[in-house]
């Protein structure tokens, strides 16, 4: 579909009362509430051309339905990019990542995907076309919408365009792996998170043994990515390994080829289901209590008996934790029994991944923020009749 | 009136005429004299003193300390003035998580001293850091010089406790599902709520830091030097460009060491790692004098670097040698436009016979004309206005902004327009009709008033 074609169906849609179903790459359909049978998809991916690269301004302008790889190839061609980090880049769209508010592994040493956002271009329900911010990076005239469409889910509006500042791309990368003994992991935590040198990305992962690099076992493991110069690499490199060792974990392994693919297996590893027999939750939270919240989401599952993977952003506190089951019957009942356990762990913690049937009876958004009567109004404002991905985003949004 | 002081105490409130004369000005302007200035010891201060300002339909502006550059804290329609004299304290300390939640009457550059023990400090560093609070800061979305890498207030608050129009206490975060409402609030100055508290985002002390100090023939030149640096895929924590009358003016009055007989000089400045700045310095020096750069210099020592910055950030004060008054553009354009937009601020001034000096962000395209005037000589006061609306327009065809740092306030709301559909404006006024359906909080700023916008007021 064309833009001149998305915005006639938009007002048309809006007029008749009809509800709207957007898409992008439909790679984190099952993150959140399921939306509720619409009358129309939408889908944006006919919205695929990156609009300009002004890479002497270090600035540019996509469409939102250009798929991330894309994306990314066409800034690497002048040696930059945005750091957006979601599972399934290949399929996903910049415009779904974004508005999806998927919160980047590598945002403690660039910030957020939101943060990138300069300017955008986005539909209203009654296929209005307006736009926020600009092509300039840094700007305050007016309020900052852009930031207000990113990660609404497209419950304001849909985003057709965005402007984003991008960055010099790191000269090196490397990926080191290692397995972790429970005896060392608090300490081998610690000693990353203080590293002189950050990694770009680090988790701590159990199980998801199929999906992730490095020997599982009981043990767990740690992949570290390392993203900078030539010697500030190899300096982080000898910094951890000796700083791991200290903490009593045998040998690092060095990955230099496909270290980028190693990391987005870790990605692809937030939303990788069973199918019917698994629900991920996803835990935000602060670095420094990370750890136990993943072990307290472990026993809670284990408690009722069901399988989990754990995989832990040390450098963010983001916890995954998928719960499964081998029968998915039996999958069901346990996790029904197992939520409110998790709840009283994470009240908002959220379902990232998982199509067992009994997500739709679980609070997949869990408890509805503070500001929700605030948020309330605001669709209400910019979506009266619900047009737009009703009931797709947290509190019914 | 009564009812403040039962609710807040005599101290807190203010109404004596030469007090509340203090707190209609800003560094921009003058509003009218408010009704009563209160100083809110605490967030159920802020919130009973709403309350009491809602019920006697008093507008209500919050307000720093006052050196914001567009009116954005001025009584545009008197009312009762909030100041965050005494919430000015940094509340809580997580060094682990490397954040800290602070009260909005804080000072900016006191954020980095209390927390510099802990290896940490608050990268927002306006010029105005010496005296501006983070509240006020979060209201403008305040930059500074090393927003270039580091981003501005928006991108370094995690949250924020608000009081909303109706004297309710609402908590956000950028952590929580639903809505981004930290960052919409964010440079809202002050018309969607009044910031209470925040908790911000600290970064670890860079292992290394380098001032360097390149000059050049002209202003031209130097823009050439901003392009190729950047171009080369090099950000700098910040890069600056100070023209020669700048120049002159900052020697004048603080001895920095920044050479006088150099038409323009970049300051460039690189945090980070030690093995990465040798490359650096070496790699930018080779690119500047490519560029046409006729000086480089390395600054040697904390002392040097520290001279150097304070040149650049007290510049705009120094202007006062020259004139009695100056009148301070914002405005940004992409960065390999700047030798145009450079060029258009030397065409709006000459052709009115008005001295000016350039002292701005040059890696973010983010200008700062500093306009030279008698604001006794009403002609002279015209002329200044004129063209700084030339330079607003000049920027805004080059495909730039009219505001990059200091806001829209109270001065620009007729301009944003220029930027801005009906349908965009209209988009900005549905967020306000959610949080001041009546408009009381800081009214009469960011949004035009007037036909054609009459929603949007």
């Amino acid at each position: 579909m064309t833009l001149d074609e998305l915005c006639k169906t938009v007002a048309s849609c809006n007029s008749e009362g009809k509800t709207i179903e957007i898409q992008g790459g439909n790679t984190l359909r099952a993150f959140g509430a399921a939306p509720p049978k619409a009358d129309v998809v939408i889908s944006t991916t006919g919205l695929s051309a990156l609009l300009t690269h002004e890479f002497h301004d270090l600035t540019c302008s996509t469409q939102s339905g250009l798929r991330l790889t894309s994306f990314a190839d066409r800034l690497a061609k002048h040696a930059q990019f945005v750091p957006i980090d979601v599972p399934q880049r290949k399929k996903a769209t910049v415009g779904g990542a974004l508005a999806s508010g998927w919160l980047s592994p590598r945002r403690h040493l660039y910030g957020r995907a939101r943060d990138f956002v300069i300017g955008s271009q986005v539909l209203l329900a009654d296929g209005t076309l307006v736009r926020a911010g600009g092509m300039v990076v840094k700007n305050v005239s007016g309020y900052d919408m852009s930031k207000l469409y990113v990660g609404s889910f497209g419950t304001l509006g849909i985003i057709t365009q965005l402007n984003f500042k991008t960055l010099p791309q790191p000269q090196r990368r490397r990926t080191l792996i290692a397995k972790l003994p429970e005896r060392t992991r608090t300490r081998a935590v610690a000693q990353i998170a203080a590293s002189p040198v950050p990694p770009a990305a680090a988790f701590c992962v159990e199980g998801f043994r199929k999906s992730i690099d490095g020997e599982d076992g009981v043990d767990g493991r740690i992949v570290l990515l390392l993203e900078g110069s030539e010697s500030l690499v190899d300096r982080a490199t000898r910094d951890l390994r000796s700083a791991l060792g200290r903490a009593g974990v045998p040998e690092t392994a060095i990955i230099d080829t496909g270290a980028w693919e190693s990391f987005e297996r870790v990605l692809d590893a937030t939303i990788a289901s069973l199918g019917e027999r698994s629900i991920t939750y996803r835990a935000l939270g602060l670095p420094g209590n990370a750890l136990d919240t993943g072990t307290a989401l472990r026993d809670a599952a284990n408690e009722h008996e069901l399988f989990t993977d754990v995989l832990i952003d040390i450098m963010n506190g983001d916890v995954f934790v998928r719960m499964s089951e081998r029968d998915s019957r039996a999958f069901s009942e346990k996790i029904e029994a197992c939520d409110d356990a998790i709840r009283k762990i994470a009240p908002r913690s959220v379902i990232a991944a998982g199509d067992a049937p009994i997500r739709e009876s679980l609070n997949a958004w869990g408890e509805d923020p503070p500001g929700i009567a605030k948020m309330r109004a605001l669709k209400t404002q910019f979506d009266p009749k619900g047009t737009l991905n009703r009931g797709r985003f947290a509190g019914g949004l | 009136m009564q009812r403040l002081i039962d609710a807040l105490g005599a101290d807190a409130v203010k109404t004596e005429p030469e007090d509340l004369s203090v707190y209609s000005f800003d560094a921009y302007s003058q509003g009218r004299l408010p009704k009563a200035v209160v100083l809110p010891a605490g967030t159920l201060d802020v919130a009973a003193a709403v309350k009491i300002a809602k019920d006697c339909a008093e507008p209500i502006v919050a307000r720093g300390a006052g050196t914001g550059l567009c009116g954005g804290a001025i009584p545009a329609q008197g009312g009762v003035v909030f100041s965050f004299a005494r919430m000015n304290r940094l509340l809580e300390l997580d060094a682990r998580n490397r954040r800290a939640r602070v009260q909005p009457g804080l000072i900016n550059l006191e954020l980095s001293r209390q927390t510099a023990h802990a290896g940490l400090f608050y990268a927002p560093d306006p010029s105005s850091q010496k005296t501006s609070t983070i509240g006020g800061n979060i209201g403008t979305n305040a930059g500074g010089p090393h927003c270039l890498s580091y981003g501005t207030t928006v991108n370094h608050v995690l949250g924020l406790e608000i009081v909303d129009e109706n004297g309710d206490v609402l908590q956000t975060s950028v952590e929580d599902t639903g809505y981004d409402l930290t960052g919409v609030l964010v440079g809202s100055e002050g018309t969607l709520g009044i910031v209470c508290s925040a908790w911000v985002r600290l970064l670890k002390q860079p292992e290394s830091v380098r001032v360097w100090l390149a000059g050049f023939p002209d202003v031209e030149t130097a823009s050439e030097g901003v392009s190729a640096i950047i171009g080369a895929g090099i950000v700098p924590t910040a890069l600056e460009m100070m023209d020669h009358l700048a120049l002159e003016l900052i020697e004048a009055a603080f001895h920095s060491g920044y050479p006088t007989d150099a038409g323009a000089v970049l300051l460039v400045e690189s945090a980070g790692f030690e093995d990465d700045l040798q490359t650096y310095e070496a790699e930018i020096e080779r690119i500047v004098r490519g560029a046409g750069a006729t000086s480089w210099r390395s600054a040697r020592s904390q002392a040097e670097r520290d001279a150097l910055w304070a040149g650049r950030k007290g510049a705009f004060g120094a202007a006062g040698r020259v004139a009695p008054n100056y009148y301070l553009q914002d405005v940004v354009v992409p960065r390999t436009k700047l030798p145009r937009a450079l060029s258009a601020v030397e065409t709006a001034c000459d052709s009115r016979g008005i001295k000016v000096a350039n002292v701005f962000h040059a890696g973010d395209g983010n200008l700062h004309p500093l306009l030279m005037y008698d604001r006794s000589n009403q002609r002279e006061a015209a002329a200044v206005i004129d063209a700084g609306n030339e330079i607003l327009q000049a920027a805004v065809d080059l495909g730039g902004t009219i505001s990059g740092e200091h806001g829209i306030g109270y001065e620009k709301r007729g301009s944003l327009t220029r930027i801005f559909s009906t349908g965009d404006l209209a988009a900005m006024a549905g967020v306000r009709e959610v949080f001041d359906p009546r408009r009381m909080l800081n009214p009469e700023k960011i949004f035009p008033a007037g036909a054609g916008c009459g929603e949007v007021r």
